[in-house]
């Protein structure tokens, strides 16, 4: 008898990886699904495939542990999801048969499911959720700006997605949980920092968003259908643990003009003082849609946008937000981080021109303790307030300019939220080129290289912090012991080679200085011995490093050849990095050159 | 044919027929409503055939308004689109079309215009009727399903058509079917039916508002945080990794140095399309004029794949300096002495030197070349001592180990040549010569080693040649130096021969090795013999006759040269590959430790006598240089450290270092280059 490759005697059952992974359609099979039935499950889910160390059927199939796969099938949903099959069928059928009246009564009752128990069981604890928030978040915030799409995408579930962003931004808002933003080309970065958990989320630049043709919606639906109700139980969640009741329940007056985010922390300051909306408000609110043409016309957007846009509603208390600040901050113990942000703009007013981001600056603001107001009826304080210390113009503005006030570009704002102190407005004022926008996500001396603008920011920083000022030119030149410079942080590494070399350097001096004394006790003539120091230290490094080379190489000739492997991938890695930065600072040179060139 | 225009509303519009094509009015579209609404009247047996009476009731009521004005006959209207006329006049002439206004014109007109509302557009007479306000009222009657004029009253008692006071009998004088009088059977089944329904739960009453919202009401799912649910039985949670975070590139405003030039992007086309950077960084002067970007649902909908799409697996990435996975090895400087630099280099011969031996006191050194000389030179200044012609190629040479014999052993072509070296003072030359004698007709005493091998006084070189009968290509002497082994490897099963010098004896021993054997070696202290063919080195006990001991896998693929540790019990073999194996004879028959090394064939390797080092040549130029401390301590595994890399020699013809050997007394290596030179490396 030839024995096969993977014989197995009748009626042994199978082991190992051949027992435990079985391929996609192979569970498409055992669950008895149709293929986008599986994939929804799946999402809902959240079963992934997995890599089996030996895979039975072949590289090219996808492997689902029999685990996961069984884990659908015991799933209450399954049988739901069936079931809505069948009703569908029913639906159609008494359509097919033009009776209408049974159609519609079909229609009506369709049966729903509902998806608590899942997260639950996805995330039994409230941190897991967390940590999971990031897609989550970046999706629905995506989708809260994308237009209605009829056949794909329904107004409800836009309007929902907003509603859902808009209360987790007015949390973090209200609870100064904030920590960096950065505006990037692909959109605004926000990370804050919950219970611990940093979580980062993008949302889309407030314009109309391309819709491209080669994506299946069926999908990022499936994902968003789990995206908000997991956000809407985590608001939910996050809104008890301050003591706010969820879902909040709005002025339906200021729901309608969809302003949502300041209606949300009017809700929370009318919650936390158990106080009535004031009654005047209503005396406000008939104001026109004169400032959404305004931006109509800089910005083409869709309906839906300029309808958020409009944050026309009535508020004749400017500190409404100050007031709601302080009262959480009795409420809570909160950490130095927390702190820090709350006080970063205390105390400043500011005002928003038009064509700023004003959604973005209304959430950023006051997250950092600052009060905003904006051009329009319903804001909270008007342009010609003396008390404004900061007015955000995007556009250069001629004339009619208030000394009393800095006129400014929106980069200042973002720029000081990441550098955490209040940068000198110099460089931002507006009609300027403003200075680089830098990523607070990047560990500048980790990666290698150090921008400019960040050293200037450090230096900055540091100044404020002995509240002394920065000294240029001076402060730098007598760094004495670089060891305990760096364990004071004061300066970086860069600094502390540059200190190092410099010591060495004066070390050698000293050390010739000594030959040469000796030399001349011992009555040698005084010969050619102006040697250079330099070169010295450069031919003693040299030397050093050769050896090293040859070190490092024989220290490679012992190891094994996965380690080996290893260790060529990791140096490869290295070089790679470096070569970028390599690049940039020819870059960097070059445009010096030019620059130099230019003046001279 | 009758005209029919749904504005001239004094009669009862309903009984047109429906499929009149050429029915063309304001309110047409109200048809469908107006024919189911009165059905009841029986009005819709009315046919094609009633539509004479129909028209002659409807000229009745219109005759002094409106002339029939039917241009073109029962025709669809199609046909006269793209005519310039509509019909014909009485007298046949054709009724041109009007004008057609511009649209934005007649736009423009019925902005003004506050009464457009009631303006339609008759096709058939082309031009625009104005409805008046009886019309619109009837017309929302008719919508409201009302018939059209209001004092019309559908509920009026009805007129029998047929006067039948004075007549005897009823038209029918059926009675009364009971059915009319019960409920009806079939509707009370269906009522049955959907009861039946309700309490099974098939059918479910419409929610309240109230409990539907309640329904989708979020409530707090997770419980406080000191909720720690136990351990799940489910399979552990791979978390997704979190998509990487923005560089300062990707800023709106990068600084000036993240923007590549022009010349940068284009030449990223010249890339393979992976390589080239997804993104490219752009600076935009001011917020405001930040484009939407175009791909934000696209990636999005890849990150969606990505999460249900990709295999995932926990990885450990290594973020570790590199520096800290290389071994720690003790300190070079602690291992001294070992060879460092070169000292000496012995030119003389004129071709590649293929083999060296160093005598067994260390003063003096013999090397062999392809040009086919033999050279011996005085180590410590470089003389060349003496030197023969042997005329062919020269392969191997080796010095007899014995101080008391100066005996060099040289192999050369199908030959093995003993000559004496003239080394030495008189009574080693004595007992040299002595040695080097052989009576000519050598007795056969075995038919065996004849036919290989005979044993032949060489006047010339005054020595003694050994004719083979193949090429030979190793000679190697037993430590007490009366027996030397020789390599013949296209002998096949008598590939090996022992030969004792004292008696002139050449002995074969049919060991059975699966390929050509590529050299042989005595055990230092014991009576083992290790044969090495291409894969594997057997060891053999020459006492028991050549019993196989024991068989060393190496995994090599082509073993050039072995070498034994001077305790007997570790073996180094180089190999074709560049690959040097260690084997610790007591622990396994597999390798202790194999290093890659070079990058090309090891020729030899060497161990030292005394000193803890072992060394490789190879034909990349260079040789390495090893400690390999051997512990007494069993259980203490050998300690392997690359000491240092030898360069100095020149490739030629492809050839490096062709032989290496240390001296026996000090840490030096002499090495043996193509390049004709023979150099000493010295600590």
């Amino acid at each position: 008898m030839v024995k096969h490759k993977h014989y197995r005697p009748p009626g042994k059952k199978k082991e190992g990886n051949a027992a435990r992974y079985i391929t996609r359609s192979q569970a498409v099979k055992q669950l008895q699904v149709s293929l986008p039935l599986f994939r929804k499950l799946c999402i809902l889910k959240g079963v992934f495939p997995r890599e089996p160390k030996k895979k039975v059927k072949g590289n090219h199939h996808t492997y689902y542990h029999l685990k996961d796969v069984s884990f659908i099938q015991h799933e209450p949903l399954l049988e739901r999801l069936r079931e809505i099959r069948a009703y569908e069928r029913k639906v159609k059928k008494a359509d097919a048969k033009k009776n209408r009246d049974r159609a519609n009564l079909l229609r009506q009752r369709r049966p729903t499911y509902r998806l608590d128990k899942i997260i639950l069981q996805r995330y039994p604890n409230f941190i897991d959720a967390l940590r999971d928030l990031d897609d989550c978040l970046t999706m629905v915030h995506l989708f809260a700006a994308l237009p209605a799409i009829e056949e794909r995408i329904e107004v409800k579930r836009i309007h929902n997605c907003r509603r859902l962003s808009h209360e987790w931004q007015a949390y973090i808002s209200r609870t100064h949980k904030l920590r960096k933003v950065f505006v990037s080309v692909k959109g605004i970065y926000y990370q804050a920092e919950v219970k611990g958990q940093k979580v980062t989320w993008l949302t889309p630049h407030p314009l109309q968003q391309v819709l491209t043709e080669d994506i299946d919606f069926n999908i990022v639906l499936n994902f968003l259908e789990f995206y908000e109700a997991l956000l809407a139980f985590v608001n939910c969640h996050l809104y008890r643990s301050i003591n706010v009741k969820y879902p909040p329940i709005l002025d339906p007056r200021l729901e309608a003009l969809a302003a949502d985010l300041y209606a949300l922390s009017r809700y929370f300051d009318a919650n936390s003082r158990s106080a009535v909306l004031d009654p005047q408000a209503s005396s406000l609110s008939g104001s026109g849609n004169v400032e959404s043409q305004q931006i109509g016309d800089s910005v083409s957007e869709s309906e839906l946008r300029l309808a958020q846009l409009q944050h026309q509603l009535p508020s004749n208390e400017p500190g409404a937000l100050m007031h709601l600040v302080k009262d959480v901050a009795g409420e809570e113990e909160e950490d130095d981080d927390t702190r820090e942000c709350k006080k970063l703009f205390k105390d400043m007013k500011f005002f928003l021109n038009r064509e700023v981001y004003r959604e973005s600056l209304l959430f950023v603001i006051p997250a950092f303790g600052g009060t905003v107001s904006w051009e329009g009826d319903g804001a909270p304080f008007e342009e010609n307030d003396e008390s404004i210390t900061h007015q955000i113009v995007d556009r250069p503005m001629h004339g009619r300019q208030t000394l009393a006030r800095e006129y400014i570009q929106p980069q200042w704002v973002y720029d000081c939220i990441n550098a955490r102190i209040i940068l000198p407005t110099g460089g931002y004022l507006a009609g300027r080129d403003p200075p680089p926008h830098l990523s607070p996500f990047v560990d500048n001396e980790a990666e290698g290289y150090v921008p400019d603008y960040a050293e200037t920011i450090k230096q900055w920083k540091t100044a404020g912090r002995s509240e002394v000022l920065p000294l240029p030119g001076v402060g730098k030149e007598d760094l004495e012991d670089p060891q305990k410079l760096l364990a004071e942080g004061v300066i970086d590494r860069a600094k502390a080679k540059e200190a190092v070399e410099k010591k060495k350097k004066m070390m050698a001096l000293e050390r010739q200085y000594h030959d040469e004394l000796n030399k001349e006790l011992h009555g040698v003539p005084h010969s050619s011995s102006v040697s250079n120091i330099d070169n010295h230290i450069s031919g003693k490094e040299t030397e050093d490093k050769e050896e090293f080379d040859d070190d490092s190489e024989l220290a490679k000739l012992s190891l094994s050849r996965r380690k080996r492997g290893n260790l060529e991938a990791a140096e490869k890695g290295i070089k790679r990095k470096k070569d970028h930065i390599d690049v940039i600072r020819e870059r960097k040179r070059k445009l010096k050159e030019s620059q130099k060139s230019k003046e001279g | 044919m009758s005209d029919s225009e749904g504005y001239d509303s004094d009669d009862y519009p309903s009984i047109r027929g429906s499929d009149s094509e050429d029915e063309e009015s304001g309110s047409s579209g109200n048809e469908d409503v107006l024919n189911t609404s009165n059905n009841d009247h029986g009005n819709d047996d009315e046919s094609d055939s009633s539509e004479l009476h129909e028209g002659v009731e409807e000229s009745d009521s219109s005759e002094d308004e409106v002339v029939p004005r039917n241009t073109v006959g029962d025709v669809p209207l199609e046909w006269y689109r793209d005519e310039k006329h509509i019909g014909y006049d009485i007298t046949g002439k054709k009724i041109k079309k009007k004008e057609k206004e511009d649209k934005l014109q007649s736009f423009l007109a019925s902005a003004d215009d506050s009464k457009n509302w009631r303006k339609i557009y008759d096709e058939y007479n082309d031009e625009d009727v104005e409805l008046t306000k009886e019309d619109i009222k009837s017309i929302s009657r008719l919508l409201e399903g009302k018939a059209p004029h209001r004092d019309f009253d559908p509920y009026a008692p009805y007129v029998d058509w047929f006067k039948w006071d004075d007549s005897k009998h009823p038209l029918s004088n059926a009675p009364e079917p009971k059915r009319r009088f019960i409920p009806s059977k079939s509707e009370s089944k269906l009522v049955n039916k959907i009861k039946l329904a309700i309490r099974k739960g098939l059918i479910k009453p419409k929610k309240s508002k109230e409990e539907e919202e309640e329904e989708e009401s979020v409530y707090p799912l997770w419980g406080d945080d000191s909720n720690s649910t136990g351990k799940n039985d489910h399979l552990s949670y791979i978390p997704a990794p979190k998509p990487k975070l923005p560089g300062h590139e990707e800023s709106f405003n990068p600084s000036l140095e993240y923007i590549p030039t022009q010349e940068e992007i284009n030449s990223y086309q010249l890339m393979y399309e992976e390589d080239r950077p997804k993104f490219i960084p752009k600076r935009f002067t001011s917020m405001r004029s930040i484009p939407a970007y175009e791909n934000a649902v696209k990636e999005c909908f890849e990150r969606c794949l990505d999460l249900y799409l990709c295999p995932r697996v926990r990885k450990k990435r290594l973020n570790i300096d590199p520096e800290s996975l290389k071994p720690k090895l003790p300190n070079r400087n602690d291992l001294k002495p070992y060879p460092v630099s070169c000292y000496l280099e012995y030119r003389g011969h004129e071709d590649a030197v293929t083999s060296i031996s160093v005598e067994a006191s260390g003063q003096w050194i013999a090397s062999g070349s392809l040009d086919g000389t033999v050279r011996i030179w005085e180590v410590e200044t470089g003389r060349c001592l003496k030197h023969w012609k042997i005329g062919e190629a020269v392969k191997y040479v080796s010095w007899n180990p014995n101080p008391e014999h100066s005996i060099l052993a040289v192999s050369a072509g199908q030959d093995v040549l003993l000559l004496n070296t003239g080394c030495g003072n008189e009574e080693v030359q004595k007992s040299t010569k002595e040695l080097l004698s052989v009576e000519m007709p050598m007795p056969d005493d075995s038919g065996k080693t004849a036919s290989s091998v005979s044993w032949l006084q060489d006047d010339k070189l005054e020595g003694i040649r050994l004719r083979h009968s193949k090429t030979v290509t190793a000679v190697e002497w037993h430590r007490k130096g009366d027996y030397f082994s020789t390599v013949m490897p296209a002998g096949e099963s008598r590939a090996i021969f022992i030969h004792k010098l004292s008696k002139k004896f050449t002995q074969t021993l049919s060991f059975k090795l699966q390929g050509p054997a590529v050299t042989s070696v005595f055990h230092p202290t014991r009576s083992f013999f290790f044969i090495s063919t291409k894969k594997i080195i057997r060891v053999y006990d020459l006492v028991k006759e050549g019993k196989l001991v024991k068989k060393l896998e190496t995994g090599l693929r082509e073993i050039s040269s072995i070498a034994v540790h001077p305790s007997g019990d570790h073996i180094i073999v180089g190999s074709g590959e560049g690959k040097l194996c260690w084997f610790d004879m007591d622990l396994s028959s597999k390798p202790y430790k194999t290093l890659k090394l070079h990058q090309k064939d090891i020729n030899n390797v060497s161990f030292h006598r005394s000193y803890p080092l072992f060394a490789t040549c190879s034909d990349d130029c260079t040789a390495y240089v090893f400690h390999g401390m051997v512990y007494s301590d069993l259980n203490q595994n050998p300690l392997i450290v690359p000491l240092e890399i030898l360069r100095g020699h020149s490739s030629t013809n492809g050839r490096g270092v062709m032989d290496c050997k240390f001296h026996p007394r000090q840490p030096w290596l002499f090495t043996a280059g193509a390049d004709s030179v023979v150099r000493l490396y010295c600590h």
